[in-house]
């Protein structure tokens, strides 16, 4: 019975929904529904509601799991969804009212079914909301894994290693790691890490690099340290951390150049 | 108890053994090349300073699984001399037998977790952790 | 067990393929230095590509080792260090700073050849 109340008064609620939601300043509500595809997504959760109360037990499952990751992307954020399901309550119960559809005879049972329809469907937006978070989560801490320290090989015997962001200690075992497996097996005589995209370089960071510097070493190649902007030269030296023992260059370029002198060879121009 | 195996340190092929146990631990724990290297570095140097300084003890590798965490951890007991000054010995390059003074806070760093317990005259009590990443 | 050492033209070639023990550590020292004297040869490489773990001790005595053949003349470069064992090695503190390296015995090779036409 409400459902057929619903599904008949389809559009004057969804108006109603949009409209009660506009008027709402909070500003994480506002910023949604600016967005021009809003009024598409408002539409599909509001079909997902129906859906639901309609009892089409595994096909709404199925569209809800997708709708969540969909949100998720798109960066709603799990409050809006929640209270937008609220509104949704609220609205279809004062059309009911206005239409005369609640009587006190049935009042209760309607209410009652009002009720658990959109505490179910609160409860288990929320969860998938959780699931495809955590899911995102997962995967872009794979993506940070794998950008953490992309070794290149340049040249025969030459490496380079882009570092960028901050280096935390769990980081800095990651590089080490890599560093010297890439070493090991691309065979490189000369390794430069280049440090122009590392935002801080304070004692432990630099402590980290001279233990890398070290471990190069030990497998029995060269480290040479590149990019040092201005402001990381003047923190390393009056934090007073000792990079002597470290070949330093300013730039990429200077490094490979210095990198090939090490190896016995230079860039020429072509004749002619 | 089957997820704790121990090894009596008297002499010095026993520092072998100990090691490679050790290594057999970590491997079937699922242990990278990089971490098995480090369990069996901080093995050798715990059960070294068992024969060069209390004479005889023993090493004890136990399997953890904590809160959905798997780890292993290192026990190392004697009942020797003990160590009179405990922040000493974890500075580096101290040392009095003429090593490389890296053995207790090498250890330190090359596990996750370092507790050391001693009492002059009593002994040593060293546990050390290291979790699966 | 004795560490076999090799000599190759005025070099002295070691491979060590097992896991030292103090004895078998100790023992090598005083075979190498004692080769250094038979020879007169003025370099040396030690490959460790099959040691897969490096302890304090071990180091030192590696360390010793280089110094001491330093001071019969003959140089010594190591190589074939494992990334495993180059990251417990810093770990533990120790870098081996002024020890020559090279990542293979050809490399090695190829380094003492320079160090000793210098």
């Amino acid at each position: 019975m409400t459902l057929k109340y619903i599904q008949h008064n389809k559009e004057d609620i969804f108006k109603e929904w949009l409209n009660r939601l506009k008027e709402d300043s909070d500003e994480t509500i506002t910023n949604v529904i600016l967005d021009q595809n809003f009024e598409t997504y408002g539409r599909e959760l509001v079909e997902l509601a129906i859906l639901k109360i309609s009892g089409k037990k595994d096909e709404y499952e199925r569209q809800s799991e997708n709708f969540s990751d969909r949100i998720v992307s798109l960066g709603w954020p799990l409050r809006f969804v929640v209270n937008a399901l609220d509104v949704l309550g609220d609205v279809v119960f004062d059309e009911m009212v206005k239409d005369k559809y609640i009587r006190p005879e049935n009042e209760a049972k309607v209410m009652h079914d009002l009720n658990h329809w959109l505490k179910a469907m609160n409860s288990e937006i929320i969860n998938d909301y959780t699931v495809s978070w955590e899911r995102t989560i997962a995967n872009q801490k794979i993506a940070l894994q794998e950008l953490s320290a992309p070794l290149i090989p340049v040249f025969e015997g030459i490496t380079v290693m882009p570092l960028i962001g901050m280096i935390d200690t769990e980081r800095a075992k990651q590089i080490m790691e890599n560093l010297l497996q890439g070493v090991v097996k691309h065979r490189s005589e000369v390794v430069l890490i280049d440090i122009t995209g590392v935002p801080v370089v304070d004692t432990m960071v630099a402590h980290h690099i001279i233990q890398a510097a070290d471990a190069v070493h030990l497998v029995g190649a060269k480290c040479m340290l590149v990019g040092i902007r201005s402001e990381i030269a003047q923190t390393i030296v009056s934090l007073g951390i000792d990079l002597n023992r470290i070949i330093t260059k300013n730039t990429m370029k200077s490094g490979v150049e210095a990198a090939l002198e090490m190896t016995k060879r230079k860039i020429v121009p072509l004749e002619g | 108890m089957d997820n704790q195996s121990c090894v009596k340190i008297i002499n010095e092929w026993d520092i072998v053994s100990a090691r490679q146990l050790g290594r057999n631990v970590a491997k079937e724990l699922g242990f990278g090349t990089v971490d098995q290297a480090r369990i069996t570095t901080a093995i050798s140097e715990l059960a070294r300073n068992i024969f060069l300084y209390a004479g005889q003890g023993q090493i004890c590798i136990e399997k953890l699984y904590e809160n959905g965490k798997t780890g292993l951890r290192l026990l190392s007991i004697d009942s020797g001399p003990g160590i009179k000054d405990l922040r000493q010995v974890m500075e580096d390059g101290y040392s009095t037998s003429g090593g490389l003074g890296a053995g207790l806070p090498g250890v330190k760093r090359l596990m996750d977790d370092f507790q050391i317990d001693s009492s002059p005259g009593e002994g040593t009590d060293i546990r050390a952790i290291k979790w699966l990443r | 067990m004795r560490i076999p050492i090799l000599k190759l033209h005025d070099c002295l070639l070691v491979s060590i393929q097992w896991e030292l023990d103090d004895q078998t550590a100790l023992q090598f020292q005083e075979d190498l230095l004692k080769k250094i004297h038979d020879t007169s040869a003025n370099g040396v490489v030690i490959d460790l590509t099959s040691i897969d773990f490096i302890d304090s001790f071990i180091a030192k005595v590696l360390g010793d080792v280089i110094e001491m053949s330093h001071l019969m003349g003959a140089k010594v470069v190591i190589t074939g260090i494992q990334p495993a064992v180059a990251i417990t090695l810093t770990e533990l503190g120790i870098g081996l700073n002024n020890v020559l390296t090279a990542l293979d015995l050809e490399k090695g090779l190829e380094k003492l050849q320079q160090e000793l036409g210098e």
